[in-house]
């Protein structure tokens, strides 16, 4: 055994016990110490949060959802009996929907409502997308009007040529 | 006041600030994803730059308590 496993024993009287060496910082001190340690850790937090924050803004340009991609998405004559039409675009598994409005003007959003996803629908009588889930109504400008959502629909870019309507592009909002 | 019992109450302050400027940014992060994910990109910057604001206060922050720690005479 070493005089140094035996603390105080074999030392001289004025070194400190070896506890004191284990744990060398006053009670007043260690609040000191502890709060000094806490900011630099939150700062270092802090840090890595905005290390996150820009690679969720670097994120968006690789995933940008804007599509220019062309597809033939039904026909004028379809959408002139029925007032709206549903389709698919820019991949099959995302539902938009095309409304000829009262004024005449092609337009056509995402389906998926902007507050938790379901399927909004034409509603002739309120003039608007109507979300049946929460009773959310979007304008035929796609913007939020009534109910729970804040945020737009996502556009849909069409063109006519002829008796095809062809979307052109997913303007994300 | 001892210049150690003022340091003390002073770090108190900045711990709280730094902490709810953390919080703040944590705030930022969770609305910048949520945005990210619903296609919304046109607040992503404004996020990103707001969080970097609230990083250069709380190091500024952080540089001042090693100064002080440096400059305070030790008792």
């Amino acid at each position: 055994m070493t005089s140094e496993d035996e603390g105080c024993r074999g030392c001289k009287a004025t070194a400190p016990p070896k506890w004191r060496q284990d744990f060398p910082i006053e009670w007043e001190g260690d609040h000191y110490v502890t709060r000094r340690e806490m900011v630099k850790f939150l700062t270092l937090g802090s840090l890595l949060l905005v290390v996150a924050n820009w690679a969720t803004a670097l994120a968006s340009k690789f995933l940008h959802r804007g599509s220019h991609a062309e597809r033939v998405i039904g026909s004028a004559a379809t959408l002139e009996q029925s007032g709206s039409m549903l389709f698919r675009y820019p991949t099959n598994e995302d539902p938009c929907i095309a409304v000829r409005t009262p004024e005449g003007k092609l337009v056509a959003y995402s389906q998926v409502c902007t507050h938790l996803s379901c399927a909004v629908v034409y509603d002739k009588a309120k003039n608007g997308l109507f979300c049946p889930c929460h009773h959310g109504l979007f304008n035929l400008e796609g913007q939020p009007v009534a109910g729970p959502p804040t945020r737009p629909l996502p556009r849909v870019q069409l063109v006519q040529r002829g008796d095809q309507i062809i979307a052109t592009g997913l303007e994300a909002r | 006041m001892s210049l150690r019992r003022q340091g003390k109450t002073l770090f108190t302050a900045i711990m709280a600030f730094v902490a709810s400027a953390v919080v703040v940014q944590l705030w930022l992060l969770t609305v910048s994803v949520e945005a990210l994910l619903s296609g919304t990109y046109k607040t992503l910057v404004p996020a990103a730059a707001g969080s970097t604001i609230l990083l250069l206060i709380n190091a500024g922050l952080l540089r001042y308590v090693f100064r002080f720690d440096r400059d305070a005479p030790g008792e």
